[in-house]
C-alpha cells in the first residue's frame, strides 16, 4: 500500500511561511492499493490538491474521465475533516462511483451530514445530488471488519471532546495501515478495542496535535499529545508511526519540536518503533 | 479610516509556498476608524488572525464591541467565525450584519455552521454576545461613526457589496460578483454556462442594468474599491456560471464611478504568487492604456492601507 499525506493540519487550515514544510491543509491521506484502490481517509482543504492529483490522467476509465471508483472514510464531521469535501474534483465527474462510509447513527443521518454542508446558503452546488458523480453513503459500525474495494476494514471509536471519532484499520496484501486522528484519550490512554485495533500496525498515523503542556492546556479539546501518540504506538506494537493533525498555531519548528520529543521518548523505552512526522505531499509504502 | 487585509482568497484556504506572499487565508478585510469604530467585512479563516490580534485590547478584558458585515454566507466568507478569539470572552459583544432572505435566517446560517457534529462549541454557548441584523438589498445605516450603505451583487444565492465612509473617506466592498451582463444569478442551481442555450430576456438584463447602476453609485468617488476579480478572462469563458468577475469588469466600474483606488481581490485558489503579480501587470498596463488614473494593487495578507484624515496624518500607505 502507498500512503500519501495531502493535509495534516487540524481544526483550520493555517496557510502562511510559518508551515509551508510541514503544510497547512487539514487531514486528508490517500492509499493506494497493491490492487489499485483508492481510499481516502477525511476530507479536509488537502483532498482539493488530492483530486487535482487525481484527475491529472485523462485516460479512458480514470477519474478525470469517469468510471473509477473510490472509498472514502471519514473519521467524523468536524469542518476539518470534511470541509474539503466540497472541492474534491473526481466528485464532480459523472460516471464515477464513490463509497463514503462515517460513524453516524444511520445512513441517512450521515447523508444529511454531508448535505449541510452543500446547502445554497453556504455552497453554490447546493446539493451532493448536483456533483456528478455517483455517491453511495453508508453509516459505519465498530468492531465487524467489512471489505472495501478489497481491503479489510475494521473501525473502533476513540472519545474526542464531547463526542467521538472513529480510528480506521485497512489490511491489504498481509500489509495494515491504521488511521487515530482526534484521539482524546482518558487519563488511561486508548481503549482495549482501539489497542486491538492498532496492534501491530505496519504505519500507525496517530493524532498529535499538542505538545504535552498545550494537551495539558486544552484537555476538553479531545486531542492527544506526541506523548500519547507514542505511548499508543508503543502499547500496541506498532512498526512505524507517524505524528499527525498539528495544531494550527505550530510553526514548522514546532513540528520539528513534536518529533524530537518522540524520537527521546522511543529511544528512552529502547523501542524500535520508528517514527515520522507526516508532511504535505510526502508518500511512503507500507 | 484603516482598512486592513487579513484573508484575500477565494473558494477555500490554500496553504503552501506558492501563495505565501499574497497568502491563502480566505475572505477578511478590517476597517477601523480614527475614533475606533471597528467593522470587519467577511469572516473568511482570516479572521482567525485578527481575532487573535484583537485579544491583546479591550476585547481580552471582555469589553470589546465588533461589528461584521457578511457579503454572504458562502464558506470562504464565514468559516474562520468559530475560531474568532474574541467570541470566546464574556463581555464582549459581537453583531453580525448580512442580507435578509425567505428561506433562512441568519442566525440559523450561523446556528448550523457550529452545532454538532461539525464543530465543538455551538454559536448558542460561546460566551459573547452576538445579535444578528438583517439588512434589505439597498440599506442604509450607522455602525459609530461609521455610515454604512449596501448595493446588491450578482452572484449564486445573492451577494452584498458594503460602502463604508468616515474621516472624510469612503471604502466600497464589492465581493462576490460576476458582471452584470450575461446572467442573472439568484438562487437557482447554474450546472453550465446558459449563454450558448439561449439568449438573455430583456427584464433579466433590465435587472442586471439596474444592479450594476447601484454598484457604480455606491463606488462613485471611493477612496479604496476592493473587488471580486478571481477570474482571468479565460477563466470567466469557462466558468460565467460561477459568479466571479475579470479585472477589466472591476476597471470598467471604477473609471465609471471616478474611484481614486482599486484593490484586487479574492484571488483564484489556483493562482499562485507569480500568477497573481502577472494579473496585476497586465491589469495596470489596461488602466495605462485607458488613460485611468487609478491607483491599482493586488491585495496580500497583511496589507495596511489608510484613507482620508488617517492618511494625511499619517503621510503614506504601508504595504
Amino acid at each position: 500500500m502507498d500512503v500519501t499525506f495531502w493535509g495534516v493540519r487540524g481544526s483550520i487550515p493555517a496557510p502562511g511561511p510559518g508551515t509551508v514544510r510541514y503544510g497547512g491543509n487539514t487531514s486528508c491521506v490517500a492509499l493506494r492499493t497493491s490492487a489499485g484502490a483508492w481510499l481516502v481517509l477525511d476530507c479536509g482543504t488537502g483532498a482539493r490538491n488530492l483530486g487535482l492529483a487525481m484527475t491529472a490522467d485523462e485516460a479512458p476509465g480514470t477519474f478525470a474521465s469517469g468510471g473509477a471508483e473510490a472509498a472514502i472514510l471519514l473519521s467524523h464531521a468536524h469542518w476539518d475533516h470534511i470541509q474539503g469535501f466540497p472541492f474534491f474534483g473526481p466528485l464532480y465527474v459523472a460516471g464515477n462511483v464513490f463509497h463514503i462510509y462515517g460513524a453516524a447513527e444511520s445512513s441517512a443521518r450521515l447523508e444529511g451530514i454531508l448535505e449541510g454542508q452543500m446547502a445554497p446558503q453556504y455552497f453554490p452546488v447546493q446539493t451532493l445530488k448536483n456533483m456528478g458523480a455517483s455517491i453511495d453513503i453508508a453509516a459505519l459500525a465498530p468492531g465487524t471488519p467489512r471489505d472495501i474495494l478489497g481491503c479489510r476494514v475494521t473501525a473502533a471509536i476513540n472519545p474526542h471532546g464531547r463526542r467521538e471519532a472513529m480510528a480506521f484499520r485497512i489490511e491489504e496484501g498481509g500489509r495494515s495501515v491504521v488511521y487515530a486522528s482526534d484521539a482524546g484519550y482518558g487519563e488511561n490512554g486508548p481503549s482495549a478495542e482501539a489497542l486491538a485495533l492498532y496492534r501491530g500496525a505496519d504505519l500507525l498515523i496517530h493524532d498529535s496535535t499538542y505538545s504535552p503542556e498545550d494537551r495539558a492546556r486544552y484537555p476538553q479539546r479531545g486531542l492527544a499529545s506526541v506523548d500519547e501518540a507514542v505511548a499508543a504506538a508503543l502499547a500496541a506494537n506498532a512498526r512505524r508511526l507517524a505524528l499527525f493533525h498539528y495544531d494550527q498555531d505550530y510553526t514548522d519548528a514546532d513540528v520539528d519540536r513534536l518529533l524530537d520529543r518522540a524520537h527521546h521518548q522511543i529511544s528512552k523505552a529502547q523501542s524500535p518503533l520508528q517514527v515520522f512526522a507526516a508532511a504535505e505531499g510526502a508518500s511512503i509504502r507500507v | 479610516m484603516r482598512v486592513k487585509f487579513w484573508g484575500v482568497r477565494g473558494s477555500l484556504p490554500v496553504p503552501g509556498p506558492k501563495t505565501e506572499r499574497y497568502g491563502g487565508n480566505t475572505s477578511c478585510v478590517e476597517v477601523r476608524s480614527a475614533a475606533g469604530t471597528r467593522i470587519i467585512i467577511d469572516a473568511g479563516t482570516g479572521v482567525r488572525r485578527l481575532g487573535k490580534d484583537m485579544m491583546r485590547e479591550e476585547f481580552e478584558r471582555g469589553q470589546g464591541t465588533a461589528h461584521v458585515l457578511i457579503s454572504h454566507t458562502h464558506w470562504d466568507h464565514i468559516q474562520g467565525l468559530p475560531f474568532f478569539a474574541p467570541l470566546y470572552q464574556k463581555g464582549n459583544h459581537l453583531y453580525v450584519y448580512a442580507r435578509r432572505r425567505d428561506d433562512v435566517h441568519l442566525r440559523a446560517v450561523f446556528a448550523s455552521q457550529t452545532d454538532d457534529p461539525y464543530f465543538a462549541i455551538p454559536i448558542d454557548e460561546t460566551k459573547a454576545e452576538i445579535s444578528f441584523r438583517e439588512l434589505a438589498d439597498s440599506a442604509r445605516f450607522e455602525i459609530g461613526d461609521v455610515g454604512v450603505r449596501c448595493a446588491r451583487l450578482n452572484h449564486p444565492y445573492v451577494a452584498t457589496a458594503y460602502r463604508l465612509s468616515v474621516d472624510g473617506a469612503s471604502v466600497a466592498y464589492v465581493s462576490d460578483t460576476a458582471p452584470f451582463s450575461d446572467i442573472l444569478f439568484e438562487n437557482q442551481f447554474i450546472a453550465r454556462p446558459p449563454m450558448a442555450i439561449r439568449p438573455l430576456p430583456e427584464p433579466d438584463r433590465a435587472k442586471l442594468r439596474a444592479m450594476r447602476d447601484g454598484v457604480v453609485r455606491l463606488c462613485e468617488g471611493a477612496d479604496l474599491v476592493i473587488y471580486d476579480t478571481m477570474f482571468t478572462p479565460e477563466d470567466y469563458d469557462r466558468y460565467p456560471h460561477y459568479g466571479h468577475s475579470r479585472p477589466q469588469d472591476a476597471l470598467d466600474v471604477c473609471r465609471e464611478a471616478g474611484a481614486r483606488r482599486l484593490v484586487l481581490f479574492h484571488h483564484a485558489p489556483e493562482r499562485s504568487d507569480a500568477e497573481v503579480d502577472a494579473v496585476l501587470e497586465a491589469t495596470r498596463a489596461a488602466a495605462r492604456q485607458a488613460r485611468l488614473a487609478l491607483e491599482l494593487d493586488a491585495a496580500f495578507e497583511g496589507m495596511d492601507i489608510a484613507l482620508g484624515t488617517e492618511a494625511r496624518g499619517t503621510g503614506e500607505t504601508t504595504g
